[in-house]
């Protein structure tokens, strides 16, 4: 304040004026409150050139303050020097190219252009913030006065730019975490929905899961329960045969515990006798030879009792988890086998029975068939005495008639040698033999009885017919029962011929069959098993058990013995038997026990 | 009582084959030579009927041994045919025979008025036919075998009633 008061009235003045000045730029941070910087600095720059009565003023801001200009220039106008913006831009240049390396000096220096006094005033202590210019056309500026104006106005606006700053900054953060918020917010709702799909689909899984293992629990019970329940046994093994499971049927019928037969392979508890044939066909199984096999055998219980059995044993392929093994179905069959055997006993029985029947039955015809040669004998012979006694003696009349004798004695002893084999009681004798010709004896014997009976007989015996296997005898007396039944079936017809066919043929490549063809009263189709039963009968003599024997007979030679309507009337009793094949075996009689493992593969 | 058909062996196809044990010589109906030539009368004709070939052939020769004349035939139906009926002085008849049999037989000729006397001879015995047969007129029945004399013997009160 080096200026003289020149008048106290002025002074007065000038100092309410700059007071005025003061005070307007102390209210400056309440218009800028919440402002931006540009306005701040716009507003700044305004009061600046009207309050000092500048030519310019500008600013350089340092730190970047978001979307504000960098820069700011304000011209007085109309000005009171006329400056060229490219003076303007010089002049700039000048005073903020030096500001990189410092902040300016204080005072007024020179702005190249002789009008103008430039005074630079910094923002900030250090003008960390940013750098004022202003310019005036008068010659002392700035004054004391305007100095203090100036850095007051400086304050103020480092102020009021700080707190825009710092708002700024708020804001920049405020957004920022605006912005982090809702992109976590939105990536938290992608994985809020991928989580819930999540949930939806395990829960999905869970439950097919759920489903499946109920599944597969019920399979596991239904299987267990018809292991534990099945009618027959049924025993796993592994494949050297030590018992894996059984069920309880199995164990029952051996006498055993699941827990001791875990401790045995079945060929411990096997007859001897089946062991080895049981082991080769297991081996056989092994190797892949057979699918499965069937066997009947002899086990024996714990208590030390035979138990007959039928075996179907197979092998249940391994998977990934549990190696292969073996499986036994097993049904006791001891009762079943004690009765073949009763009935093996009971049919050898019958058919003796049979024998002596058929002999009580025809009696009549042996008479006959004795009596017609006797009677011929007797009547030449005496009918020789007479020719012989006669006189002269009829010599040539009496050697035919002595001829006539020897040959009639010889068909009487033919008669009775083939009655004493047809009925001698005998074990069954296996032999090859011509069925034709079997079948031409028991047609002579049965002749006469046919012709009293009114029968026509017919014979088409085939030539070729191969020879068969059998017991001659017994197969005599299925032949002699067909034909009396035949006979029997055609006892009450009058009202037409009464036909007897016995026809013998090859059946297929390897059996030869016997058919006895009647005209007679025929059958109902519902009777035809029921013929076959023994003590069966329609007539009302005889036993009725012809031909049940003789089915069994038949079957016996592994045969079958059937009955067939005729498309006439009548109808057809047939067996067929096999052939001889160059050995007995094809046909072996089975008495006690059969080899009856088969490959039903 | 079954009837019976007659079955001759000629009637057989050709393609049947009847075995015979043993084969007998295939005679059929026998004539015999009359017995006038020799004594110069009259013998009485005894005719058989039997499907017996063996009784066919030497009952004829038994009787003609008797002195009688002969004649054999192998069916009922055989004899009816032949026209000897009337020169029939006594009829040999069998029992069982295939077609009509010796009762049916003997039913037919007494519907017909033929009364001829009758000598049955059988194989088996049953004594219901014995009686029926008998109670119908006949002379007597025969079972085979049967002696000569026996045969003579009813032959001749057959021809006494006769």
């Amino acid at each position: 304040m080096e200026e003289q008061v020149e008048d106290p009235a002025q002074e007065t003045r000038r100092l309410q004026r700059c007071l005025n000045d003061l005070v307007s730029l102390l209210a400056l941070p309440a218009i800028w409150r919440a402002g931006e910087p540009s306005q701040i600095v716009q507003t700044l720059l305004d009061v600046l050139l009207r309050t000092l009565n500048l030519e310019f003023a500008c600013v350089r801001l340092e730190d970047a303050f978001g979307p504000m200009p960098v820069e700011m220039l304000r011209v007085a106008e109309p000005g009171k020097i006329n400056l060229r913006p490219e003076q303007l831009n010089n002049i700039l240049r000048r005073s903020f190219g030096a500001q990189s390396q410092g902040p300016p000096a204080q005072g007024p220096y020179h702005s190249g252009i002789e009008d103008i006094s430039m005074f630079p005033v910094p923002l900030g202590v250090q003008g960390e913030i940013g750098l004022i210019v202003v310019g005036s056309g008068r010659a002392n500026f700035p004054s004391q006065i305007e100095s203090l104006l100036l850095s007051v106005a400086a304050n103020q606006a480092t102020l009021g730019l700080q707190d825009a700053k710092l708002l700024c900054e708020q804001k920049r953060v405020a957004d920022e975490l605006d912005r982090q918020v809702t992109e976590r917010t939105r990536a938290l709702a992608a994985t809020n929905r991928e989580l819930r799909k999540q949930i939806v689909e395990r829960k999905k899984k869970e439950e097919e899961l759920r489903l499946n293992e109920e599944a597969l629990r019920l399979g596991e019970e239904r299987w267990r329960s018809v292991f534990e329940n099945s009618a027959v046994g049924v025993a796993l093994s592994d494949l050297h045969g030590r018992f894996i499971a059984t069920n309880p049927v199995y164990q029952n019928m051996l006498g055993y515990t699941e827990d001791e037969l875990q401790q045995l392979t079945f060929l411990d508890i096997t007859h001897e006798e089946d062991a080895e044939h049981n082991r080769s066909l297991i081996g056989e199984l092994l190797e892949g030879k057979r699918q499965q096999f069937q066997i009947e055998k002899q086990y024996r219980r714990k208590d030390g009792q035979p138990v007959w059995v039928r075996n179907n044993v197979s092998v249940v392929p391994g998977t990934d988890r549990m190696p292969r093994f073996l499986m036994a179905l097993s049904e006791d069959i001891t009762q079943r086998k004690l009765s073949e055997e009763a009935l093996a006993r009971a049919r050898s029985e019958l058919a003796n029975v049979a024998r002596i029947t058929s002999l009580g039955v025809l009696t009549a015809s042996i008479a006959h068939e004795v009596n017609q040669p006797l009677s011929g004998i007797i009547t030449n012979a005496s009918t020789c005495l007479r020719m012989l006694s006669a006189d002269p003696p009829n010599i040539d009349g009496a050697r035919e008639t002595a001829r006539r004798t020897i040959r009639d004695g010889n068909r009487a002893s033919e008669v009775i040698s083939r009655l004493r084999t047809l009925y001698t009681k005998r074990e069954p004798a296996l032999e090859s033999m011509d069925l034709n010709e079997a079948t031409r004896e028991v047609i002579a014997l049965s002749l006469s009885e046919l012709q009293r009976n009114g029968v026509i007989l017919r014979q088409e015996l085939a030539r070729d017919l191969p020879l068969v296997v059998g017991d001659r005898i017994q197969l005599q007396q299925v032949i002699l029962n067909l034909i009396r039944n035949a006979a029997e079936a055609m006892r009450t017809i009058h009202d037409r011929p009464r036909d007897l066919l016995i026809r013998t043929e090859r059946d297929g490549d390897n059996r030869t069959r016997l058919n006895v063809r009647d005209s007679g009263v025929g059958f109902a189709p519902q009777d035809a098993d029921k013929m076959f039963a023994a003590f069966h009968t329609t007539k009302t003599d005889g036993m009725g058990i012809g031909l049940s024997i003789s089915r069994s007979i038949i079957e016996a030679h592994q045969g079958y013995l059937w009955a067939t309507p005729n498309d006439g009337p009548g109808s057809t009793f047939s067996f067929s038997i096999p052939c001889w094949r160059g050995g007995l075996a094809a046909a072996e009689i089975p008495v006690t026990r059969a080899d009856s493992s088969t490959d039903a593969a | 009582m079954m009837r019976i058909r007659s079955v001759a062996h000629n009637q057989l196809s050709s393609n049947t084959k009847v075995q015979w044990t043993p084969p007998f010589r295939m005679l059929h109906c026998l004539v015999m030579e009359s017995p006038r030539g020799r004594s110069g009368g009259a013998r009485p004709l005894l005719s058989i009927v039997d499907d017996d070939e063996s009784v066919r052939e030497s009952l004829p020769d038994l009787i003609r041994e008797f002195g009688f004349a002969a004649r054999a035939f192998s069916s009922a139906q055989e004899f009816l045919s032949s026209g000897t009926l009337h020169e029939t002085s006594c009829l040999i008849l069998d029992i069982a025979m295939p077609g009509m049999t010796g009762p049916e037989l003997q039913q037919e000729l007494k519907d017909r008025g033929q009364e001829i006397p009758i000598v049955f001879i059988t194989a088996q015995r049953n004594e219901r036919i014995r009686d029926r047969v008998l109670r119908q007129g006949a002379t007597a029945l025969l079972l085979k075998p049967f002696t000569d004399a026996a045969l003579l013997a009813a032959i001749k009160t057959a021809l006494q009633a006769g």
